[in-house]
């Protein structure tokens, strides 16, 4: 037994004066159980929608205080919910599970601006902001405030209304909450003043989604990001164990930099642990 | 060779290598949220690795296919990892 694990681990003339493991067959079976994790867990995904994906407390409500808030810090005027551009942005979130993408521009050549015409909001300027895969209203805010575009959209004092469109559904075969911020002045210049969408409104209007959103999710990503933290983990160890046995040893082989291959993977499992969960657009 | 052996006799070389790890990894940072950007940023910091891979190996002079196989595995696995958590 011992023998058998030493091949695995420590460099000898058995296995060629490098650790079984880092074989490139072997790195290449690494890569192989990676993606048949993440098939497996696409297709549980498809089998039992619902139980993994992102659980989301978003409104847009707290979206649109969330905004004017920020744009009062800075002692800017609010904007006005209005309810059409809610339409537009509840539109395009729509087009982006419907057509399985995520960008201002869909791939059949639509843009932003496609969404304003086709809920009759006639504008002389306008704007939108993406985000997806956020936990909370607070984190995602944050994420759009860092971002330089996203921030001039949300404090750009041209824009006098908003809406927002926040929408559940399964993009790549992930089940996440995608938000869309369209901003606007209408050309006409008569602003209109609704009262922002209350999250009992919310409710009744996605009921089903509120009672999935409610219930107990993992998150495929992070399923993902541990495999990855575990695989990684598991390399550098044994990469640097074979690095301290030729060392030891004082073996002079033909193989990849061990130092080069530490430092790759380390700085992949940093940005592993480091990264956080929601992307804009 | 050993790790401490090859940075000690090849410094300039991981120090570039250094670099380009800490620059991608502000990088990717800088672009946090932005799972397009972030892509890019991994593909560019492989294809860097990659790079400095050959050069490093063609100036030890044993740059061989074996050796280009196993970076290459290298840099897809990190991609493959780091694309799957970037949806």
């Amino acid at each position: 037994m011992k023998n058998f694990l030493s091949v695995w681990f420590i460099p000898q003339p058995k296995n060629n004066y490098r650790a079984l493991l880092l074989h490139p067959s072997f790195l290449g079976l690494f890569i192989a159980l990676y993606l048949l994790n993440q098939s497996l867990i696409k297709s549980f995904t498809i089998a039992r929608p619902g139980v993994l994906g992102y659980s989301s407390e978003i409104t847009d409500q707290k979206v649109f205080i969330q905004t004017n808030s920020e744009r009062q810090k800075l002692g800017l005027s609010g904007l006005s919910y209005n309810s059409t551009l809610s339409a537009s942005a509840t539109k395009k979130a729509e087009d982006m599970f419907k057509n399985d993408y995520w960008a201002h521009s869909s791939p059949t050549g639509r843009t932003p601006w496609d969404f304003f015409k086709e809920v009759g909001y006639r504008y002389s300027v306008a704007g939108e902001n993406l985000a997806k895969d956020f936990y909370d209203t607070e984190s995602m805010m944050q994420a759009w405030m860092k971002s330089t575009t996203h921030r001039k959209n949300i404090l750009d004092t041209r824009y006098q209304e908003i809406g927002i469109g926040v929408v559940n559904g399964v993009l790549n075969g992930v089940k996440t909450t995608l938000v869309v911020q369209h901003f606007g002045t209408p050309v006409n210049a008569v602003i209109s003043h609704e009262k922002p969408p209350s999250d009992t409104a919310v409710v009744s209007q996605n009921v089903q989604v509120l009672s999935e959103i409610s219930a107990p999710q993992i998150s495929p990503v992070a399923i993902s990001k541990t495999v990855g933290i575990i695989m990684f983990i598991f390399i550098i160890g044994v990469l640097l164990i074979d690095g301290y046995i030729t060392l030891k040893n004082r073996t002079n082989r033909m193989t990849g930099s061990s130092a080069g291959h530490v430092g790759f993977l380390l700085i992949i499992l940093l940005l592993l642990l480091f990264t956080r969960q929601g992307s804009i657009f | 060779m050993t790790i401490f052996k090859e940075i000690k006799q090849k410094p300039l070389e991981y120090f570039t290598l250094l670099l380009i790890f800490i620059i991608g990894g502000i990088l990717f940072f800088v672009f946090s949220f932005d799972s397009h950007s972030q892509r890019r940023i991994i593909y560019l910091i492989s294809g860097a690795y990659l790079s400095w891979s050959l050069y490093h190996h063609y100036r030890r002079g044993d740059l061989d296919v074996s050796i280009i196989i196993e970076y290459l595995i290298m840099v897809l696995l990190g991609i493959i990892v780091i694309s799957s958590t970037l949806l």
